[in-house]
């Protein structure tokens, strides 16, 4: 400040304009303003060291005459501190320490060159973004109350009149009636920030006309939901902002004293509040006479202890009176009888910044952005796991996909969006199919959930749903005032009974309870702290049902949280239930062969498994927080390669035999888990398979290339080792009829998979040279004759496609490209296939779709058509839509479909099962039988198209339920128990990447089907089994 | 004073005045809502929300005891919602209590047990965590079992609004929060005056007065023991109800039929010390008044000192001006100190062997035993203090059949006693008595009222006032001619409060001050029979009066016995000996019971 403007008293818009003027003169003299955030998480994150250094760095290269250092409040993007803005040049820096300022100083400001080092990077592109106006996370935001934030110094109060500060005072008290600038709130149609959503316009009204001599302005800066900080944010970046409004609502309701509760955790707030306020009374902005008129207002600050439920307005006002924060019963309403009995107006924080900003461009201005009843924008904390966690503004009525995908940057991992919390412990979740959902008032409400102060938190399928609604449940229930019954007992018994769920003591009937509980505290409780608490709690159940019915009734969580559920987050996510890091262990100890047989007391096919598993523990493993996941899947195939390197005899014995015999159609890998389990019960089990091998989409599917045929023989016939039958060539149906095998057997297991392809349902497929997917692999993979073109397209993004194209590639076609609707990390394909596929040459286009077929009778090519992701479908992932008039013609003399495929049930009466409409049969859940007693069934056939393990798990499964089914107990014959090692004392775990296994090198893979991956060396895979955690050791 | 407002009830239109909440407007037509942390005229914060009910409009249910009456309001009190919600609190409520309801000292006298029969549910699903679970018996007088306590603030209510003292508060928050002193410190450790009107209104057992039944039944069996009681005024008024007599029965002489039945050797009554107060405290108000109309230095007002409760009050709010309190001992002590002197020597007893037991309609009497100012050479000189439901205790555990009693009389010479002493049991009693005799002493002529009944004084209001000008004086007060005695009563201790500041702060026109710790006065106070409402405090304080009327003396200076007394032994009123036995010194206190005082 300089001495002359210290006495300055503005009293009209033409004293602010010369301030103004004054101020950006002295801005225009230097080159450079350099803008350092200094909002609580960047002085956390050290920017004033920073800055000291930039200061010193300056000072050195002679620029002090030339530039400016400013401290800023909050740019927003707090996960990026300590950050720097170069002005006028806009480029933006992050992540700073002081020992960079000298290089920055340096090379930006002497040499005019961007510091790319320093620069934020695309996780996309992994490309440096310098300017601030081209990285989407600022570009697609809209700042109207978060404007100054980051780009005025939050210290001067020259700066804030510079940027249009305090001319919406000027303007109300230079011939507004309080009336005007009450209809001027309500044309805004400006609803409080705050959670409720009140119109504002509407209780300052109430405000006005209520009777009292003297009558309170209140700003609640009380913010206390869970990771918000909005609040925070604009207090400390734009204290002016908020005593303006605090005025404009004083003159309008005829107030003369203002508080701002702000909680004592925001000591940063308060200081900068507290200068703030101290300018604006020094100025005559504040005080008897406002800028020389009558008007008299004056503000203090209340700091509160930092309970929850002060931000809750009667809780406020006792708080304010120095009573013990409690609310009390309304009405009566603030505005009827407030603090200390005056009328009370109280808005929130960021409602108050949204004033000036209606006031001086007019209430039909603000009206029009937004939405028709949620007008304006909304300043959300983004939390939780996504890339970019920060403040931001965004217009009312954005959808939830474009902030958590294209500004919060998506999820870290490629991991999958779940779920958002927004409105806090007050408010509930959205889920995947509510990407599409403007966020709004109005919206949210209807979901089930509430905007609330601004809190967004994101979760991905790494949370377990019971879990944050425990978490939920115990914060409110810390923070209830204790005065209701419901919010004080109510809370706790929900949370008693979810703590149980999560520990894996849930009982039936606990989701009834924990309604009921939930419902009571809404119909009863006092105060909106109360009423909402159960929220969590009511939405996770509603969109979560299953995860709770899971945790009840299988002792399962499929998130990996709930760990007194399971050993190890690995051996939770696999649906076969492997001891990971049993097999680890062992295997790190030098013992592959037991931490063979350790898989196989789960797992009758660890070999295979090794090779064509989708390994779902590798993305739960902890490892992967540190560097990466281990190396599970190739850590199983190394101790298979071992086993059957070795060639040492094989352990199962003759089990005694039981007098039923059950059958099984299908030799793939859910019939054979269940054969070779009821073998070892001493069951006699047939397997009917109509293919000429064993294996199922093993032998039919997976190209030999993956999985080697020798392989698969020999895990078949360990599963015939122990007792069990396999008839080849057999079709039920038409070789033996499924009556007779109704009679012959005491029980049936359905296995028979998905074996039919989709068709792509586009005009000309009938075409010679088009063939499908699984059909042509099949035709291959069984040794068969099969026609192949020389430029091949293939359609299509999962594991189908990828086999056929490299068989094709293999079989001799010069040139195979993928065609896909999505982007290529969508692709429902393994990772490692789609990289090998393109280092053998494969080509893919990503999001095209094909519309046709071309050619006279044999296909020459397909005429496709542009996709662009817009919006989000069910399932979280980007919609694909057509681009207009983008069509083109791919050329091709053949193509390979493989969009999905259907199971057929020829042998079986439909009528006497129930099918789903995709053709899959219905089980009961429980028992896996079907409507047919004794007749049971599980995998694809089931399921639909899906995965090996899940139908090893389910053919697990249905053994037991065979058993039960037939008297027995459900408990399985495994084997014998295998010790497992103590896990070494690992204090030392610095990282390491996962250790190399051999690969063969493209040129030699495309020759011919020999077996990509060579597995582990000995070393290596040693070395890799020691980088597992033991998460199991507890 | 309030337009009428019409509200819809059940269907059916009534009228409510507008300051009326929808529970009160309910009663008053007959629609009985359950509710449960309300308590009439006294506590209405809508904390337990069992008075639940549906208003249209409003999303959520609303408490009927809070939400005040608007009109056109419709309301529906009992309904499936309604129904389903007041169960699962009362669930709730069970769920955080013990229930070891056999053996709580509450059996079969608890709200909350009472709230079960009203809201029947099948089971209590909810078994987890309690919230509280200690035992404070820190204090004499009140005993705190905060396991059984279900957070309805009554007490907290009593203790900060009715009484001002404001020691228990809300401490902690969720499902930790608990009643209690600040920072959770126990009672004794507090400023905490024993008046024991927190126990009066708790509806469970969480707070109790301290039982001392034990001791006295000890030393009843023992035959060595000679057994003395005696029993307050405001008993005799209010015992009938623990035997299903209406308020305000009198019971005197089947009292002291009973406490013969229970082996007492000496039926006394504190009626006798109560006049032997009028004289004393009379006498001492007289030299002050003298000494002032002198210009020598002394104290005015004088105030009363015989409510326990109030005289631990004063000294920890205002340390400073004890001097302004009588030097009488409470009757009870100074008949206490008789018979371990005067009646033992009388009889040829050694005191040692006396075992002296007050029933009191007091809690804070029983700390007021333990004051180490009131021993007589190193031994109490009461023994123990019995409330009046600890009495009606015994005489139930003793298979006493009250009700068909033929009743006794007190036993002499520390038995007898003038309708003066009765009224001591009700506010501006003792003024009222104390007036009737310093006007007689002074003047040689009845005090001025028709009846001798000195109305101005009598009531439940928290502050009355009166003056009396002396005209006509007898010689020997002939400087007290024209002086006008100014007069103020109060009863409750936040009408003390308002009066103390006053004398604190020299504003005070008043020469004589009656304080009673109780609303009402003894026939209200916290050792007496639950419930003590507005109705049945005014019950007892008619018992009272007729008590009074009907008795053929009732001016203490005519007590017979009371003069002999002072013939046979004390010699005169401040005397050396009185001085001895009757008076006693106050003790300056702090804030949190620590003895260093404020201001001083």
């Amino acid at each position: 400040m300089t001495p002359d403007t210290t006495l300055f008293r503005p009293t009209s818009k033409a004293d602010l304009d010369a301030v103004a003027a004054r101020w950006h003169e002295g801005q225009a003299t230097k080159k450079h303003q350099l803008l350092v955030c200094a909002g609580a998480g960047c002085v956390s994150s050290g920017c004033h060291a920073v800055k000291h250094a930039l200061l010193a760095a300056i000072k050195d290269a002679g620029l002090g005459n030339d530039t400016v250092v400013h401290e800023t409040g909050c740019l927003g993007s707090c996960a990026l501190g300590p950050t720097l803005v170069v002005q006028p040049d806009g480029v933006l820096y992050t992540e700073l320490k002081p020992e960079h300022m000298k290089g920055i100083v340096k090379q930006h400001l002497v040499h005019h060159e961007v510091v790319e080092a320093h620069c934020w990077v695309d996780p996309a592109t992994k490309e440096p973004v310098p300017l601030l106006s081209d990285i989407e996370f600022f570009h697609r935001q809209t700042r109207l109350v978060t404007a100054r934030c980051g780009s005025t110094p939050y210290a001067s109060i020259e700066a804030y009149i510079a940027s249009d500060g305090y001319q919406a005072l000027a303007k109300v008290l230079a011939g507004m009636t309080r009336e005007q600038v009450i209809q001027e709130m309500r044309a805004s149609g400006l609803r409080g920030r705050g959670g409720g959503g009140f119109p504002v316009g509407a209780k300052w009204q109430a405000g006005f006309k209520a009777k009292g001599a003297e009558k309170i302005v209140v700003c609640n800066a009380d913010e206390g939901d869970p990771g918000a900080f909005m609040d925070r944010s604009l207090l400390e970046g734009d204290p002016h902002a908020i005593l303006e409004g605090m005025l404009v609502a004083g003159y309008a309701i005829g107030a003369s004293q203002g508080y701002v509760y702000v909680r004592a955790e925001y000591p940063l707030a308060v200081e900068r509040l507290e200068v703030a306020i101290r300018q604006a009374r020094e100025w005559g902005l504040l005080g008897p006479n406002v800028m020389g008129t009558p008007f008299a207002f004056d503000v203090e600050i209340r700091i509160g202890a930092g309970a929850f439920v002060c931000g809750e307005e009667t809780a406020l006002m006792h708080s304010v009176e120095g009573k013990r924060g409690e609310p009390r019963q309304k009405p009566p309403f603030p505005f009827e009888r407030g603090i200390f009995g005056k009328p009370t107006i109280i808005n929130n924080v960021e409602t108050l910044a949204n004033v000036p900003v209606i006031l001086r461009n007019g209430g039909a201005w603000f009206a029009s952005l937004g939405t028709p009843k949620s007008s304006g924008t909304k300043v959300f904390a983004l939390a939780g796991k996504i890339e970019n966690t920060g403040i931001i503004e965004v217009p009312m009525g954005i959808t939830l996909g474009e902030v958590v995908h294209d500004i919060a940057g998506g999820i870290p991992k490629g991991k999958r969006f779940k779920a958002a919390q927004t409105g806090g412990p007050s408010g509930g979740c959205l889920t995947r199919e509510h990407l599409n959902t403007p966020i709004d008032y109005d919206s949210l409400v209807h979901l089930g959930t509430i905007m609330g102060s601004g809190g967004l938190i994101v979760m991905d399928e790494d949370s377990c749903m019971v879990d944050v609604a425990r978490f939920f449940l115990d914060f409110v229930q810390d923070e209830s005032c204790g005065k209701c019954v419901p919010c004080r007992i109510g809370t706790k018994r929900m949370l008693e009974i979810l703590t149980r769920i999560t520990k894996g003591q849930g009982k039936e009937g606990d989701i009834d309870l924990l309604e009921e509980l939930a419902a009571n505290c809404r119909e009863t409780s006092t105060c909106g702290l109360g009423q909402t608490a159960g929220n969590p709690v009511l939405s996770t159940i509603r969109l979560f049902r299953e995860e709770y019915e899971e945790h009840i009734r299988d002792r399962h969580c499929r998130a990996g949280v709930c760990s007194d559920l399971f050993k190890s987050p690995c051996q939770n996510a696999c649906p076969a239930g492997v001891d990971v890091p049993g097999y680890l262990a062992l295997i790190a100890a030098g013992r592959p062969r037991d931490a063979y047989y350790l898989v196989r007391r789960e797992n009758p096919f660890p070999a295979i498994c090794g090779r064509v598993c989708t390994h779902p523990c590798e993305d739960k493993c902890r490892r992967a927080q540190l560097d990466e996941p281990v190396a599970i899947c190739d850590l199983k195939r190394y101790a298979a390669d071992y086993v059957f390197a070795n060639d040492e005899p094989h352990r199962d014995l003759v089990f005694p035999k039981k007098a039923e015999s059950i059958g099984v159609i299908g030799a793939g890998p859910s019939g054979l888990t269940c054969a070779y389990y009821l073998a070892r019960l001493g069951y006699g089990v047939t397997v009917y398979e109509s293919l000429p091998v064993a294996g199922g989409m093993l032998a039919s599917g997976i190209p030999e290339y993956r999985l080697p045929k020798e392989v698969l023989a020999k895990e078949t016939r360990l599963v015939e080792q122990v007792g069990v039958r396999i008839l080849t060539g057999v079709e039920v149906g038409k070789d033996v009829k499924f009556e007779e095998l109704q009679k012959k057997h005491q029980a049936i297991y359905v296995a028979t998979g998905t074996h039919f392809p989709n068709k792509a349902e586009i005009p000309g497929e009938d075409k010679a040279g088009i063939a499908h997917g699984v059909s042509f692999l099949r035709e291959a993979n069984l040794g068969r004759a099969v026609e192949i073109g020389s430029n091949v397209v293939v359609i299509g993004g999962g594991s189908t496609a990828f086999d056929a194209a490299r068989t094709v590639l293999r079989l001799g076609a010069q040139k195979v490209t993928v065609l896909y609707r999505r982007q290529v990390e969508d692709m429902p394909a393994d990772p490692r296939e789609i990289k090998e596929a393109r280092e053998e040459g494969v080509e893919i286009i990503p999001l095209v779709a094909p519309v046709e077929f071309l050619g006279n009778g044999s296909v020459t090519g397909v005429r496709c058509v542009r996709m662009e992701l817009k919006g989000f479908d069910d399932g979280g992932r980007r919609k694909p839509r057509t681009v207009p008039g983008s069509e083109f013609v791919v050329e091709a003399d053949m193509v390979i479909p493989a969009i999905s495929q259907h199971s057929d049930l020829p042998f079986i009466d439909r009528d006497e099962v129930q099918l789903t409409k995709w053709g899959t049969l219905v089980v009961d859940k429980e028992t896996m039988m079907t409507r047919k007693p004794g007749v049971f069934s599980g995998g694809d056939v089931v399921r639909g198209p899906d995965v090996a393990i899940q139908a090893i798990a389910d053919g697990k499964r249905a053994a037991r339920a065979i058993d039960r089914y037939l008297g027995g107990t459900g408990v399985l014959n495994k084997g014998e128990e295998i010790p497992i090692p103590r896990p070494v004392d690992e204090s030392d775990v610095a990282e390491h990447e996962r250790f190399p296994m051999r690969f063969l090198d493209p040129e030699s893979r495309r020759k011919g089907f020999q077996e990509v991956a060579a597995g582990f060396h000995r070393l290596n895979a040693i070395a890799e089994a020691m980088r597992c955690l033991r998460c199991d050791r507890r | 004073m309030t337009n009428p407002v019409h509200l819809v009830i059940n269907g059916r239109t009534v009228r409510a005045e507008s300051d009326w909440s929808v529970l009160e407007a309910a009663k008053h037509h007959g629609v009985k809502i359950p509710h449960f942390c309300y308590l009439e005229g006294v506590h209405q914060i809508g904390s337990c929300r069992i008075c639940v009910v549906e208003v249209e409009g409003m999303r959520s249910l609303q408490a009927s005891c809070t939400i005040p009456v608007r009109e056109g309001m419709v309301v529906k009190t009992s309904t499936a919602r309604v129904k389903k919600a007041r169960e699962v609190l009362y669930e709730l409520m069970l769920s955080d209590h013990p229930r070891n309801c056999l053996s709580c000292f509450r059996n079969q006298n608890c709200e909350f047990q009472k709230l079960g029969e009203e809201i029947k549910i099948p089971d209590c699903r909810f078994e987890g965590e309690k919230s509280k679970d200690s035992v404070d018996a820190s204090t004499p007088s009140i005993f705190r079992d905060t396991s059984k306590c279900i957070l309805c603030r009554r007490c907290v209510t009593v203790c900060s609004e009715i009484q001002g003292v404001g020691v228990l508060g809300v401490n902690n928050r969720g499902f930790k929060t608990t009643i209690g002193p600040a920072a959770d410190l126990p009672l004794g450790s507090s400023n905490c005056a024993n008046c024991g009107q927190c126990v009066m209104v708790c509806p469970t057992g969480a707070l109790l007065t301290r039982a001392d039944m034990s001791p006295v039944w000890n030393a009843l069996f023992d035959p060595k023991v000679r057994t003395v009681v005696q029993t307050a005024p405001a008993v005799r008024v209010a015992l009938g109800e623990m035997f299903g007599m209406p308020p305000g029965a009198i019971v005197t002489a089947k009292m002291a039929h009973a406490l013969r039945l229970l082996g007492f050797n000496d039926v006394f009554d504190t009626n006798f010390a109560a006049d032997l107060t009028i004289l004393e405290e009379g006498t001492e108000f007289l030299n002050r008044a003298l000494s002032a109309v002198r210009g020598e230095p002394t104290v005015l007002p004088m105030i009363t000192s015989c409510s326990p409760g109030w005289i631990k009050y004063v000294e920890h709010e205002f340390p400073g001006q004890l001097a302004h309190l009588s030097s009488c001992k409470s009757p009870h002590m100074m008949l206490g100190a008789l018979a371990k002197t005067y009646y033992a020597r009388k009889i040829g007893a050694d005191p040692k062997n006396m075992y002296v037991v007050s029933v009191m309609p007091c809690t804070a009497k029983k700390f007021e035993i333990t004051r180490p100012e009131m021993f007589i050479d190193g031994r109490p000189t009461v023994d123990a203090v019995l409330t009046t439901r600890e009495l009606a205790r015994m005489i139930k555990e003793a298979g006493i059949d009250f009700n068909s009693l033929e009743g006794s009389g007190f036993d002499e010479p520390l038995g007898l006693s003038t309708g003066a002493a009765d009224i001591f049991g009700a506010t501006g009693g003792v003024m009222e008595a104390a007036l009737r005799t310093v006007y007689e002493v002074v003047t040689g002529r009845e005090i001025p009222f028709p009846a001798l009944d000195v109305t101005p004084v009598r009531g439940l209001s928290s502050v009355k006032e009166a003056s009396l000008t002396l005209e006509d004086v007898k010689p020997e007060f002939r400087e007290l001619e024209g002086f006008t005695v100014r007069v103020a009563v109060t009863s409750g201790l936040k009408g003390a409060k308002r009066l103390m500041k006053e004398v604190a702060d020299g504003t005070a026109p008043w020469h004589f001050i009656e304080v009673m710790g109780c609303p009402g006065g003894c026939i209200a106070g916290g050792g007496q029979p639950r419930p003590t409402t507005r109705t049945i405090r005014e019950a007892r304080m008619r018992a009272i009066y007729a008590e009074d009327a009907g008795k053929p003396r009732r001016k203490s200076h005519e007590n017979q016995a009371v003069l002999a007394l002072y013939d046979d032994f004390l010699g005169k009123p401040l005397g050396h000996l009185s001085h001895e036995l009757l008076h006693t010194h106050y003790t300056p206190r702090g804030r949190f019971n620590e003895l260093t005082p404020k201001g001083s």
